[in-house]
């Protein structure tokens, strides 16, 4: 997509926050903050998942995780929010660094088995490690988020839409850069990519590590607009929902995370009429979507797509004399 | 610690350790046959005990009967399972197509969106809450045996697990299917040039592995009295657990991870308390990924 797009993109999310904010109820804003924290999370599942090719089904723990330690700063030290934020990012992506370690040597379904476990030991331990994190019961009155008088939930949407574009701007770079390149080379053969001199293992930590950290820190934004966290927000079942975010997307496409992000987030909302439906509603789509779809809504532009295109637009040049039989 | 508690113990864990290897046989056979990892497969173990629940209440019949039924059901639940989250995805039929990793993430997705929407279905039509199960059926009978206490329902799990494993050795190497099935496990290009219809093999993989997961579902629901529309996912993740520890495509391997597993975590409870139960069999399975690759059975690791 060309810069004037993202632009005219840029400038309508503006648009409709503005909006939100003078017109919107608090229930469209908490909506809001909800499908904006999903986009963090779906972005950064999206970046390991979708262009590094490495299955996770853990990503809501790392997403727990941050929550995790933004609400215990808060409530316990008394932190204020622009602290706890990168705090949270940083324990999450220690987190997952650590548990990188021992599972980056793994490949496809043993790397997703691995971070399943992971991500349920995770959870166990949010759950049983009472004294730390007040297990089942969960962490209340987390203070919101509250800069120069600055409160409300109004400014919560506008710290979260802050938050979120810087993610989708660091996460566009990374994966549209040689570094990019690396983790798609990655996805496609490993083995090829070590042979090519991609130190496969550091890649694969540090794509981990940064996809964990923008998890945390999407943690945080959510302990702090919802005020109560417990482990219930963080099972596998989250994992999934996540991981159907960017299949119905499109997997290693960041604008196919955002619109997963979207419809599958505002989607429950708009069916909340239909009560116990919705889930059936989401599990429809996710298998309607992986059928008919699979590339996603907005499929990620391969490499070979990209040639061929400029080949095109220079063979128009030449009267398509020199046609390319790619 | 007393031996008669642990030995306790080891009985209870020797039982559930062979529930899981009941699940984990279908995992495993559908693993081997097509290389892919059926999500589904823990809802197939809550519709088993779904339809023996539907089948007491309504029509009271005896323990036999209730069990064929649900190995019908079973049956049936594999049939539709493989229709309509694994077949649309099998066009091409090449052996590169059939093993590639495409195909095997979009399976995987494909079952997992079969699981969430029948888990869902049956928690709009039953509640998410434990259902009430006729007393009579409960295989909860303590029966004194030396200094260890068994119940009803240990004999009975331990004498039809015994019973199904026999079952699936037979069907797998002693009939024409089962001949049909190893083939395609071993080879699918080959087995399709020797003229064995891989489709019909797939079918009845699904059909026998749905099968040990349905009477695997009914059996834990009367003997833990507990049937409910979530019930099949920690057994399902534990009899993954066991696949992967046994070697992905090794049947008795995984049968004798699933028995290590339920040992260990019945063993674990007199040390633990019961919330951190769960962290056995994860921390097993991150050592095997670990230390041992290629399972504790398995003899090659294919590269994924």
């Amino acid at each position: 997509m060309s810069a004037r797009l993202n632009l005219v993109l840029v400038l309508a999310l503006g648009a409709l926050l503005a909006g939100l904010v003078a017109l919107g109820s608090s229930y469209f804003h908490q909506i809001a903050i909800t499908t904006m924290i999903f986009v963090i999370l779906s972005a950064s599942l999206n970046l390991i998942t979708g262009s590094a090719g490495l299955l996770s089904l853990g990503h809501a723990a790392f997403f727990g995780v941050g929550a995790y330690a933004a609400a215990l700063l808060s409530t316990r030290l008394g932190w204020p929010f622009w602290l706890t934020l990168p705090a949270a990012g940083a324990a999450a992506a220690a987190v997952g660094a650590l548990v990188a370690v021992p599972t980056m040597r793994l490949t496809s379904i043993y790397f997703a088995v691995a971070t399943l476990g992971i991500g349920e030991m995770i959870y166990v331990t949010m759950l049983n490690w009472v004294g730390f994190t007040r297990g089942p019961m969960g962490i209340r009155s987390i203070p919101g988020l509250e800069l120069w008088g600055f409160k409300g939930i109004a400014f919560a949407l506008v710290v979260t839409a802050g938050v979120m574009l810087a993610v989708l701007w660091l996460v566009h770079r990374l994966v549209h850069s040689y570094y990019g390149n690396a983790m798609r080379a990655l996805r496609e053969d490993d083995a090829c990519a070590d042979a090519m001199g991609i130190d496969v293992g550091r890649l694969k930590l540090q794509a981990f590590s940064v996809a964990c950290a923008l998890a945390g820190v999407a943690g945080a934004l959510f302990a702090h607009t919802t005020g109560y966290i417990s482990p219930e927000s963080f099972k596998f079942g989250e994992s999934i929902l996540v991981l159907s975010m960017i299949v119905v997307g499109g997997l290693g496409s960041v604008y196919g995370s955002v619109i997963g992000a979207v419809i599958l987030s505002v989607l429950p909302e708009l069916l909340r009429e239909l009560g116990s439906w919705r889930m059936i509603a989401v599990g429809a789509v996710l298998f309607l979507s992986i059928l008919f779809l699979p590339r996603g809504l907005v499929g990620e532009v391969s490499a070979i797509e990209l040639i061929r295109r400029q080949l095109r637009r220079r063979d128009r040049g030449d009267g398509g004399a020199r046609r390319v039989a790619w | 610690m007393d031996a008669t508690v642990l030995l306790q113990q080891v009985v209870n864990g020797l039982s559930i350790g062979l529930v899981y290897a009941l699940m984990a046989i279908g995992f495993t056979l559908i693993f081997g046959v097509l290389n892919v990892v059926n999500f589904a497969h823990g809802e197939v173990y809550t519709l088993g005990a779904f339809v023996g629940l539907i089948v007491i209440t309504a029509l009271k019949p005896p323990l036999w009967l209730v069990l064929v039924l649900v190995l019908a059901s079973g049956a049936l639940a594999g049939i539709v399972l493989e229709r309509l989250a694994f077949r649309p995805f099998r066009r091409f039929r090449d052996e590169a197509a059939l093993k590639s990793k495409a195909m095997r993430e979009a399976t995987l997705l494909s079952s997992l969106a079969v699981s969430i929407i029948v888990r869902e279905a049956l928690e709009l039509k039953f509640s998410g809450e434990m259902q009430t199960i006729a007393q009579a059926y409960l295989l909860q009978r303590p029966i004194q045996l030396g200094p260890v206490t068994i119940t009803d329902g240990n004999l009975i799990i331990f004498a039809l697990s015994v019973a199904m494993l026999a079952a699936l050795q037979f069907v797998l190497y002693r009939t024409r299917i089962g001949l049909a099935i190893r083939a395609v496990s071993n080879n699918v290009l080959g087995a399709q040039f020797v003229g064995i219809d891989t489709t019909r093999a797939i079918v009845a993989t699904f059909v026998v592995g749905s099968m040990l997961g349905a009477v695997a579902g009914i059996m834990v629901g009367l003997y833990q009295g507990a049937i409910f529309p979530n019930m099949g996912f920690e057994p399902g993740v534990k009899a993954f657990v066991a696949m992967v520890m046994g070697g992905l495509s090794s049947i008795p391997g995984a049968v004798v991870c699933a028995l290590i597993l339920g040992v260990a975590e019945s063993v674990a409870t007199q040390f633990f308390s019961d919330g951190w139960k769960a962290l056995v069999s994860y921390g097993f399975l991150l050592a095997t990924l670990w230390f041992f690759p290629a399972g504790l059975f398995g003899f090659k690791r294919e590269k994924m």
